[in-house]
C-alpha cells in the first residue's frame, strides 16, 4: 500500500468512483452521440432547406451544449479526480501507462469544446457548408473521444498482454477494445435519440415535425439497441475467465446482466413499435419511459463493469485494495504493515514497543494488550479491506456480512479469502496480523439473528 | 514521525518520456489555463460589480465579460487538465497523498464547480433576454457563482501549497484520521504560504482581466461607441494598475513571509535572481503598453498587450514551478526518476497537437469572419 487509504463511513471511498462515473455516463454517452446527431440532421435540413426543423436543431443545440459541456465535461474531470482519490495506486499505473492517449484525448476534447460553442454561437452566421463542417468536426472529436477513453477502459478489465511488456499499444488494443467500443458507440446513438425524443416531446408542438423528429432519430436508435447488444456480447465473451464466473456466481451481477439485456430489448420494441412504425405516438410521458429505461440500462452496465473485476481494479495489474500482485509474496514475508508506507510510519508512531530494529514486529503486536490489538486490527481492515467493505454497517459491511460467524469461521476466511469467494484478494500480511485482523472483525461481528427456527426446537 | 517516510515508492513503469518534456507541458497548461482562469476568477466578480454598480459604460463592459464567461470557464476547465495531467506524471509521489488528506474538500471541487458553472449560464442568459432587468435571483446566483470561484481557488491553492509541505503532513494525519486512514477532512491552513498564494493569483488575474479589456475594446468591441473604447482603456488601466499593486503587496508578503531561509536564499542568488526579479517585474510592461493607449487604442499594441500579459503568466508560471522544485527536493527529485519513453504514442500526440492547433484556428478564423457580417436566414 503505497498511499494513505481514504476512510469514506458507511459508502467506502470506490463506492463514489461507482456514483461519479454512472453520472458521468447518462450525459458522456449523449456528447458523442448527440453531436452525430446534430451533424447528421443539420445537414439533412440545410439540404432540404427545412427551416422548421433547423430552428429546432439550434433549440436543441443549446440544450445538448448546456447538458455536456457543462455537467458531461464537469463530470468526466470528476472521475479522474475521485479514482485518484479512491485508487491512487490505480491512477498512478494508469496515468504512467496512458498519459498520451490522456494527451491525445485532451486534443479531441479542446476540439470538441471550441467546434460545440462556434456551432452553437455561430448559427445562422457561418455559410451552410461551414456550419456543417463544424457540427461534423465536433461529432468525429467526440467518437475519437469515446474510443480513446475505451481503450483506457477496455484495459481495465482485460490488459491482453501488457502485463508481460509494457507496450502502450498491446495495453491500448486490449481484447476489451473492439466490442466496448462497439457497445458505447450504439449506446451513443441509442441515448442521443432518447435524449432528442425527451427535449423534442416537450419543446415541439407542431405535429409534422414532430414527427420528423421521431423519424429521423428512430433508426440511429434502432441500430444503437442492435450494436449494444452486439457490443455487450463481445464484451462477455472477451472477458476474463474469473470475471464470466463472477458474472455466473453473484446472484446480484447475473441479475443485472439480464436486466440490461431486457431492458435493452423492451426499448427497442418501443423504440420499433413507436417512433420507427408509428410516428406520432411520442408524447411527454413515452418519452420518459423511454428515457429512463436507457438511462437504467446504461447506470446498471457500469456498475456491472465496476463489479465483474475484482478483486482488481485493474485486471491482473492491481488488486482493488491498491497491491501491485507481485508485491504480495513479500508483504506475507515481512508484513502488510512493514510493507505499507503509510502503515510502517503509523505503528511506528502509535506503537513504537512493537517495533524491532525499525521493523514492525507482528509478534510484538500480538502481545499488546487486547484493546490495541483491535485497533491494530482496524487499521489492517482500512488498509487491506475497506476497498470493498464497510465496517459494521454500510456498503457491503463485514459486520453483516459476518453476522453470527464463529471465530475459527473468520479467521479461516483472513487467512485465504481468495479460496472463500475467488472475487476477493489474497490475504496479503503474515498469519500474526491475520489474527488482528481477525480479533477486529470479531469486535464488529453481528449476532446470529435470533428466532430463526431450524427443527431443533430451540 | 519523519515525513520523508510517507513519500510514496517510484512507480516500476518509470516517466514514459523525459522529465523536461512533462515539465514543458505542465507549466505550458498551467500558462494556458490562467488566461481564461484569471478572467472568472477575478473577471467575474468584476462584471458582476460593474453590472449593479457600474456606469453605463460599466454595465457595457459587465455585459460584455459575463457574455463571455461560458465559453470562459470552459476554456478554463478544459486547459485546466494539462498541468494536472502532468503534475501526476511527474509528482506522483506527494500529488495523491496530499489531496487524499484533504480528500472531501478536493472532491466538492466538482459539485462547487458544476453549480458555479450553472450559475454563469444562469446570468448569462438572463443578461441575454433582457440586459436592463436581470432578475434578483439570477443576479443573486451570479454572485454566488462568483465566491464559489475564490473558494475553488483558495481550496486549490491548499492543494498545492500542501503538497509541498511534506512536514505538514503527520500532523494533519495524525489530527484527520481513524485508525491510520485519513477522513480526507485536513485543510493546509496553517501554512504560511497558503493566503498570500491565493490572495497573490488575485492580483495576478486583476491583470489579466484588464489585458483582456483592452483585447476585447481593440478587435471585438467593433459595434460599442468611441466613448465606450475610451472609457473602457483608461478602466483597464486603473485595474491593471491596482492588480500590480496587489500583487506587488501579496507577492512581498509570499516571498519575505512565507519562504524559508534556504529557499529566498536559492530564489536570491545567480542565476535564478533574475528570474525571480524579472517574475516581479514584468507586469510593469503591459501595463506600459496600457498606458501608452490611454488616449486611443491600437490594434498593434492592444496585441502586444495581450502577448506581453501572456509572457507575465508564462514567466509566472516558471517561477511556481522553480519554487516547487525547490521546495520539494529535501523529499523529492521527480528529475532522477527512471525514463522509459513511449515514443510512438508520443510522437503521434504531438502530430494531433499540432494538427489540433491548426484546426482550432481555422475554426476560430471562420468564427471571425462570419462575426464581421450581418446574420443570415436559418
Amino acid at each position: 500500500m503505497h498511499y494513505p487509504w481514504w476512510y469514506v463511513p458507511f459508502l467506502t471511498a470506490p463506492m463514489l468512483i461507482a456514483i461519479v462515473s454512472v453520472l458521468h455516463m447518462f450525459v458522456s454517452h449523449y456528447a458523442v452521440g448527440g453531436g452525430l446527431f446534430l451533424a447528421v440532421e443539420t445537414r439533412y435540413a440545410y439540404r432540404n432547406q427545412n427551416r422548421n426543423y433547423l430552428a429546432y436543431l439550434k433549440d436543441h443545440a443549446w440544450f445538448f451544449i448546456l447538458v455536456t459541456v457543462v455537467y458531461g465535461a464537469i463530470t468526466g474531470v470528476g472521475i479522474w479526480w475521485t479514482i485518484g482519490l479512491a485508487s491512487p495506486l490505480a491512477t498512478e499505473t494508469l496515468i504512467h501507462a496512458f498519459v498520451f492517449g490522456w494527451a491525445m484525448e485532451y486534443v479531441f476534447f479542446v476540439l470538441e469544446i471550441a467546434s460545440a460553442f462556434i456551432f452553437y454561437y455561430y448559427w445562422g452566421r457561418l455559410e451552410a457548408r461551414t456550419h456543417q463542417v463544424i457540427g461534423w468536426i465536433y461529432g468525429i472529436s467526440a467518437w475519437i473521444s469515446l474510443v480513446l477513453i475505451t481503450g483506457i477502459t477496455g484495459f481495465m478489465l482485460n490488459p491482453g498482454s501488457w502485463p508481460r511488456n509494457h507496450n502502450f499499444w498491446l495495453g491500448f488494443l486490449n481484447p476489451q477494445f473492439l466490442p466496448q467500443t462497439l457497445a458505447r458507440t450504439g449506446g451513443s446513438f441509442l441515448l442521443a435519440s432518447l435524449y432528442v425524443y425527451l427535449h423534442a416531446s416537450f419543446k415541439v408542438k407542431e405535429a409534422d415535425l414532430r414527427r420528423l423528429i421521431e423519424r429521423r432519430s428512430a433508426r440511429p436508435a434502432l441500430l444503437g439497441a442492435v450494436l449494444v447488444v452486439l457490443g455487450g456480447l463481445g464484451w462477455f465473451v472477451f472477458l476474463p475467465e474469473s470475471a464470466k464466473a463472477a458474472l455466473a456466481a453473484a446472484s446480484v451481477l447475473n441479475v443485472l446482466m439480464v436486466v440490461i439485456f431486457a431492458i435493452t430489448a423492451a426499448v427497442f420494441v418501443m423504440l420499433y413499435m413507436g417512433p420507427y412504425r408509428n410516428p406520432g405516438w411520442l408524447s411527454p410521458g413515452f418519452a420518459i419511459l423511454l428515457f429512463a429505461f436507457g438511462m437504467g440500462a446504461i447506470g446498471t452496465g457500469e456498475f456491472l463493469r465496476e463489479a465483474v473485476r475484482k478483486p482488481y481494479i485493474l485486471y491482473n495489474v492491481v488488486l482493488g485494495n491498491q497491491i501491485l500482485p507481485e508485491e504480495i509474496p513479500k508483504l506475507r514475508k515481512e508484513g502488510y504493515l512493514e510493507g505499507g508506507t503509510w502503515t510502517k510510519v503509523f505503528i511506528k508512531a502509535q506503537y513504537p514497543q512493537a517495533m524491532t530494529d525499525d521493523n514492525v514486529d507482528p509478534a510484538k503486536l500480538l502481545a499488546l494488550p487486547n484493546a490495541d490489538q483491535v485497533k491494530v486490527g482496524e487499521v489492517l481492515f482500512k488498509y487491506h479491506c475497506n476497498d470493498c467493505h464497510a465496517g459494521q454497517m454500510g456498503y457491503s459491511a463485514l459486520g453483516q456480512a459476518t453476522q453470527g460467524w464463529t471465530p475459527e469461521m473468520i479467521r479461516a476466511v483472513v487467512k485465504e479469502p481468495e479460496k472463500t469467494r475467488f472475487f476477493m484478494p489474497p490475504w496479503c500480511g503474515n498469519d500474526d496480523e491475520a489474527e488482528l485482523l481477525s480479533k477486529y472483525i470479531l469486535s464488529i461481528t453481528l449476532p446470529h439473528p435470533s428466532g430463526m427456527y431450524y427443527g431443533n426446537g430451540k | 514521525m519523519d515525513p520523508k517516510f510517507l513519500i510514496s515508492p517510484s512507480s516500476p513503469l518509470g516517466l514514459p518520456a523525459s522529465f523536461w518534456f512533462i515539465e514543458l507541458f505542465k507549466v505550458l497548461g498551467f500558462t494556458l489555463h490562467m488566461v481564461p482562469m484569471h478572467l472568472w476568477y477575478a473577471g467575474l466578480i468584476l462584471a458582476l460589480f460593474l453590472r449593479s454598480k457600474g456606469s453605463e459604460n460599466g454595465k457595457c463592459l459587465g455585459a460584455r465579460l459575463m457574455n463571455a464567461m461560458p465559453i470562459l470557464v470552459a476554456a478554463g476547465v478544459n486547459f485546466g487538465i494539462v498541468p494536472l495531467l502532468f503534475t501526476q506524471v511527474a509528482y506522483y509521489k506527494v500529488f495523491y497523498a496530499s489531496t487524499i488528506l484533504m480528500a472531501w474538500p478536493w472532491f466538492s471541487i466538482i459539485p462547487m464547480l458544476t453549480i458555479a458553472y450553472y450559475g454563469v449560464y444562469i446570468y448569462a442568459t438572463a443578461l441575454r433576454k433582457d440586459s436592463d432587468r436581470i432578475p434578483p435571483i439570477s443576479q443573486a446566483v451570479g454572485w454566488v457563482s462568483g465566491f464559489i470561484f475564490l473558494a475553488i481557488g483558495f481550496l486549490f491553492s491548499n492543494q498545492f501549497s500542501l503538497m509541498v509541505r511534506i512536514n505538514a503532513w503527520p500532523g494533519l494525519w495524525q489530527k484527520t484520521s481513524l485508525a491510520g486512514a485519513p477522513l480526507g477532512i485536513a485543510l493546509n491552513l496553517s501554512d504560511p504560504s497558503l493566503w498570500p498564494r491565493w490572495l497573490l493569483m488575485f492580483g495576478l488575474a486583476l491583470t489579466t482581466t484588464a489585458a483582456y479589456i483592452v483585447w476585447d475594446t481593440a478587435f471585438f468591441a467593433s459595434k460599442e461607441s468611441d466613448a465606450y473604447k475610451c472609457w473602457a482603456i483608461r478602466f483597464a488601466q486603473r485595474v491593471y494598475s491596482f492588480g500590480i499593486l496587489w500583487f506587488a503587496v501579496f507577492g512581498s508578503w509570499y516571498v519575505f513571509g512565507s519562504w524559508t531561509e534556504d529557499l529566498r536564499r536559492e530564489m536570491f542568488s545567480i542565476p535564478l535572481v533574475y528570474q525571480t526579479a524579472l517574475t516581479a517585474i514584468v507586469p510593469a510592461l503591459p501595463w506600459l503598453l496600457i498606458t501608452a493607449q490611454r488616449r486611443r487604442i491600437t490594434p498593434m499594441l492592444a496585441l502586444l498587450t495581450g502577448l506581453a500579459q501572456f509572457g507575465v503568466l508564462a514567466l509566472n508560471a516558471v517561477s511556481r514551478q522553480t519554487v516547487q522544485n525547490a521546495e520539494l527536493r529535501p523529499y523529492l527529485n521527480p528529475s532522477a526518476e527512471a525514463v522509459k519513453t513511449q515514443w510512438g504514442p508520443l510522437i503521434l500526440f504531438l502530430v494531433l497537437f499540432a494538427a489540433g492547433i491548426a484546426v482550432v484556428c481555422w475554426m476560430v478564423g471562420k468564427a471571425l469572419e462570419a462575426s464581421r457580417k450581418p446574420a443570415m436566414a436559418g
